[in-house]
């Protein structure tokens, strides 16, 4: 196995690169390359979440390795499966964006950027650039995600006493701290928001790096009105308990 | 002043009948025997049928011993024993719902990890055949000749 963060002496740091990918043939073999090109020390995996289509020999043919899920299990637990893995295989960062072409992979390398030079221990891609407003050029999100977003916003901004802006991005970097707790915590669920939740509550320095994201190139949003509120819901189900879960970095101390 | 409830205070208790309480003695019995069988057939685990047992033992009892239900009853402040029973029944039955939904949770979880725990050890093959993923510039195996398979 790799030294850890603070073992090394000198040496390039070990990156890993995951995509989750639930049906996206159509497109991940493009982000693939774009993250190749962009990142060309990461490594690359692509966690198949149990798709029906040729996602995961789309993924090979690009070039990346895959892990393949025997089912559908959700993003939840398609993102931990990244997280495990970079734990595991030793990784310093780990970073992740989504299959639909929405991330551009020169912002998530920018994310990277952030956690190599030790500022931030999590930091999340804001498809917001300007805090407070809520279009850009090049992102225009639907209604109901723009009621959505204001809500989280708030919720969450209450819970952990931090301002956010995009609760819900699928663009992040992590260091060894972060992998270390989602591997083991993270909600299958509502992923998204609890683990923002979590890392804040385990003290962990959360950032919200702002980044420029495309209309999705492949497939469509899974949101519609009925689901969204449904989404919404849960979702502030998940931040009330998730306040009162005992911190496992209080347990560690008593 | 309320006639209603003067009258409805009048009316003696409601008690099990003598068939009823033979009857589910009847069901109790044949509910355990049926719990026998389903163990023998290794379609049920004892450990999930412990708690069917001790509910048709408790029929079984209630059926034996009527004046418990009574008892029951009256500490519910419910006159018909009937009644009392079916609160009692759809009660327990709440609890082993949710405990069913505990379970099932807990057996999510663990059906997630195993998926999760074969995903990675897959990539982990690939990673080691040197079959993609790796950055090119750096290769920390000796690049073996494993054909790529596509």
């Amino acid at each position: 196995m790799a030294p850890d963060l603070h073992g090394r002496i000198g040496g390039v740091m070990r990156i890993l690169v995951f995509i989750p990918a639930w049906n996206e043939e159509g497109t991940v073999g493009e982000v693939i390359a774009g993250v190749r090109e962009r990142l060309p020390d990461a490594d690359i995996l692509v966690v198949d979440d149990g798709s029906t289509d040729r996602t995961a020999v789309a993924a090979r043919k690009a070039g990346a390795l895959v892990a393949s899920l025997p089912f559908n299990q959700g993003l939840g637990a398609a993102l931990q499966t990244g997280y495990l893995y970079a734990l595991r295989q030793g990784y310093d960062l780990c970073a992740h964006l989504d299959a639909d072409g929405q991330h551009p992979p020169a912002e998530v390398a920018r994310l990277i950027d952030e956690v190599r030079a030790d500022r931030a221990d999590l930091v999340i891609g804001s498809r917001y650039r300007d805090p407070g407003q809520a279009e850009s050029d090049d992102y225009q999100p639907t209604f109901s995600r723009r009621i959505g977003t204001s809500v989280f916003r708030f919720f969450l901004t209450l819970a952990t006493r931090q301002r956010f802006t995009d609760t819900t991005s699928g663009m992040r970097a992590a260091n060894r701290r972060v992998m270390e707790l989602f591997s083991v915590n993270y909600s299958p669920d509502f992923a998204e928001i609890e683990s923002l939740q979590l890392a804040v509550r385990e003290g962990l320095r959360v950032e919200e790096v702002p980044v420029r994201m495309l209309e999705r190139v492949g497939g469509s949003s899974f949101l519609t009105p009925l689901r969204s509120a449904f989404f919404i819901f849960k979702g502030l189900i998940v931040l009330l308990v998730g306040q009162f879960r005992p911190s496992r970095s209080a347990e560690a101390e008593r | 002043m309320n006639l209603w409830l003067a009258v409805a205070s009048d009316k003696p208790a409601v008690h099990l009948t003598a068939q009823t309480r033979i009857i589910a003695a009847v069901i109790a019995l044949g509910f355990m025997g049926m719990i026998l069988e389903l163990i023998r057939r290794n379609s049920l685990q004892e450990r999930y049928s412990i708690v069917w047992f001790v509910a048709g033992l408790a029929m079984l009892v209630g059926a034996a011993f009527p004046g418990l239900l009574t008892f029951a009853a009256d500490v519910m402040g419910v006159r018909d024993t009937n009644v009392a029973l079916f609160s009692i029944i759809l009660l327990l039955l709440l609890g082993l719902a949710l405990n069913f939904s505990v379970i099932m949770s807990r057996q999510a979880a663990q059906i997630t990890r195993l998926a999760q725990e074969r995903a990675i050890e897959k990539a982990r093959e690939q990673a080691a055949t040197g079959n993609g993923g790796s950055a090119p510039a750096r290769t920390e195996e000796p690049p073996t000749q494993a054909p790529r398979r596509h």
